[in-house]
């Protein structure tokens, strides 16, 4: 079996300052600063392991500062472990924050092009699907127009609209299955729904519980920064509301 | 920091597709909302030239012929270094949502700035071809040679510098107000409204250690002079790779633990 996700005793610790230090604290505590032990640490995630198969759908759930999020961004790479490891064989798509990128001045068009680029596209390739991009998110004329002038729900659909365009085969969700309004939440979980059943790997971060029972293949319950349970989603999802309540 | 050099490959257009968008957005963003637009990038240098020109030749009397053309052909490539290098400071803390929750290369911000401000010395060259033909004989072909190699060599050196101030700052945001201090005292120290044989003997050799010593007097020998002073250039070319890769070596250094301090 191919694993397209690999974790291995991941454990990531962040500082805890309560100010960044400027130049002037920096030199008066040089010592300190070179003996890193000597700082205290928040760990967010300590000693995770995992494996996820081309295919599946494995839903993370867990209280607050659980380490969901930090987990998600390891997998994605622009965090680094502090110990253990993560390896990846696939591009991955990110949903992590809906607009990541966005600038205000810049029409809808141009953004969905420079987010597309981003993601993962060529330029010609994001104009090849510029019009289904902009039909599904339901803008309208407002496409010309810079993006601050839009209200919130039409900058989620735009954003939401061009992450499912981009032909993901893994895809990492941070909490946005509720995109616009009624009618449109149910398109958009209608359109994951067919990325993740045809075949797209996904890690789908979610207080949405019905939702990860109703997806997932498997469910991970972090607690704290360690896995307190993993399998089926309707287990875990149980035994994490009867831990809950 | 992995450069892609199969020309061919899907990856490499989608990274020219992208440096390319960031410095289009970079362009256009910084005037969009302004009345005369991208005019502001030539008005600036040359309403400081003004003033420098009052300041230096009418209320100082300096003895030089052409002055303003001295001040102009120093001051719109001086102009490139220091307005990247300032808004390079502010690119990686202001572009929080991309670095966190995005995965590209990161140092394209930086590249991207310092492209949209080569923009500005590009537009400056008309100018600077007709000052040309009005006080000398006009641009020779040597230009066509030695202004790409120089605006190759100041790129390598400023993103160098832009590299390190952009992310000592996402750890220590003094850096802003350290630069400010910086550029200035950059600008005085560097043969730019005066020139170097002013200096007294002694101090000169001061003026001589700054990189950018050489790279303006370059400047000026090719715009004023038509003449090019091969030493200078390989000195600066030198200095310009020790910046770039000692910039490259901190952003990959401090980058790694970029997302803990922004």
């Amino acid at each position: 079996m191919s694993y397209i996700i690999e974790v291995e005793d991941l454990w990531k610790r962040f500082p805890m300052r309560r100010d960044r230090p400027g130049f002037k604290e920096f030199f008066v505590n040089l010592p300190k600063f070179i003996n890193r032990e000597s700082n205290s640490y928040f760990w967010a995630l300590k000693g995770i392991s995992f494996k996820v198969e081309r295919g599946e759908c494995v839903g993370i759930i867990g209280k607050n500062g659980a380490g969901k999020s930090t987990l998600l961004s390891l997998i994605l790479g622009n965090v680094y472990p502090t110990r253990g490891r993560v390896k990846v064989s696939e591009k991955i798509i990110p949903l992590l924050e809906l607009g990541a990128g966005f600038h205000p001045d810049m029409t809808g068009r141009e953004n969905i092009l420079i987010n597309g680029v981003l993601l993962s596209l060529t330029k010609n390739e994001v104009m090849e699907r510029m019009e289904n991009i902009i039909a599904f998110s339901e803008i309208g004329e407002f496409i010309d127009l810079p993006v601050r002038t839009y209200s919130t729900g039409m900058y989620l659909r735009i954003a939401f609209s061009v992450a499912i365009h981009m032909d993901p085969k893994l895809l990492l969700i941070d909490e946005i299955l509720a995109v616009g309004d009624e009618a449109f939440q149910k398109k958009s979980k209608e359109a994951l729904l067919r990325l993740i059943k045809g075949g797209v790997t996904t890690i789908l971060v979610s207080h949405n519980l019905p939702a990860i029972k109703e997806i997932c293949d498997r469910a991970i319950w972090l607690d704290e920064g360690r896995i307190r349970e993993e399998g089926e989603p309707e287990r875990v999802v149980e035994e994490y509301l009867r831990y809950s309540r | 920091m992995e450069i892609g050099f199969n020309v061919n490959s899907r990856e490499f257009r989608r990274k020219r597709d992208l440096l390319w968008l960031l410095t289009k957005k970079e362009i256009t963003l910084k005037y969009k909302r302004t009345f005369l637009g991208i005019l502001w990038s030539l008005l600036n240098p040359i309403l400081f030239a003004i003033v420098l020109f009052i300041a230096f030749k009418i209320f100082m009397r300096i003895q030089m012929e052409n002055y303003i053309f001295f001040l102009l052909a120093a001051l719109f490539p001086w102009n490139w270094f220091s307005a990247s290098i300032i808004m390079s400071t502010g690119t990686l803390i202001g572009n929080v949502s991309l670095i966190k929750k995005v995965i590209f290369p990161r140092h394209f911000l930086i590249i991207a700035t310092v492209l949209a401000q080569l923009v500005n010395l590009l537009f400056a060259m008309p100018i600077i071809v007709a000052f040309s033909y009005y006080y000398g004989e006009g641009p020779g072909i040597n230009w066509l040679l030695i202004v790409p190699i120089l605006i190759a060599i100041q790129f390598t050196v400023t993103i160098g510098i832009c590299l390190m101030v952009s992310v000592i700052n996402a750890y220590f945001r003094d850096m802003e107000y350290i630069i400010g201090v910086i550029i200035t005292m950059l600008f005085w120290m560097t043969p730019v409204v005066y020139p170097l044989d002013i200096v007294p003997e002694a101090y000169r050799i001061y003026l001589i250690l700054n990189p950018l010593t050489y790279l303006i007097t370059a400047w000026r020998d090719i715009f004023m002079l038509n003449s090019t002073n091969w030493s200078n250039i390989i000195v600066s070319f030198g200095i310009s790779l020790a910046f770039f890769l000692s910039g490259i070596f901190f952003f990959q250094r401090l980058g790694r633990r970029l997302d803990e301090v922004i």
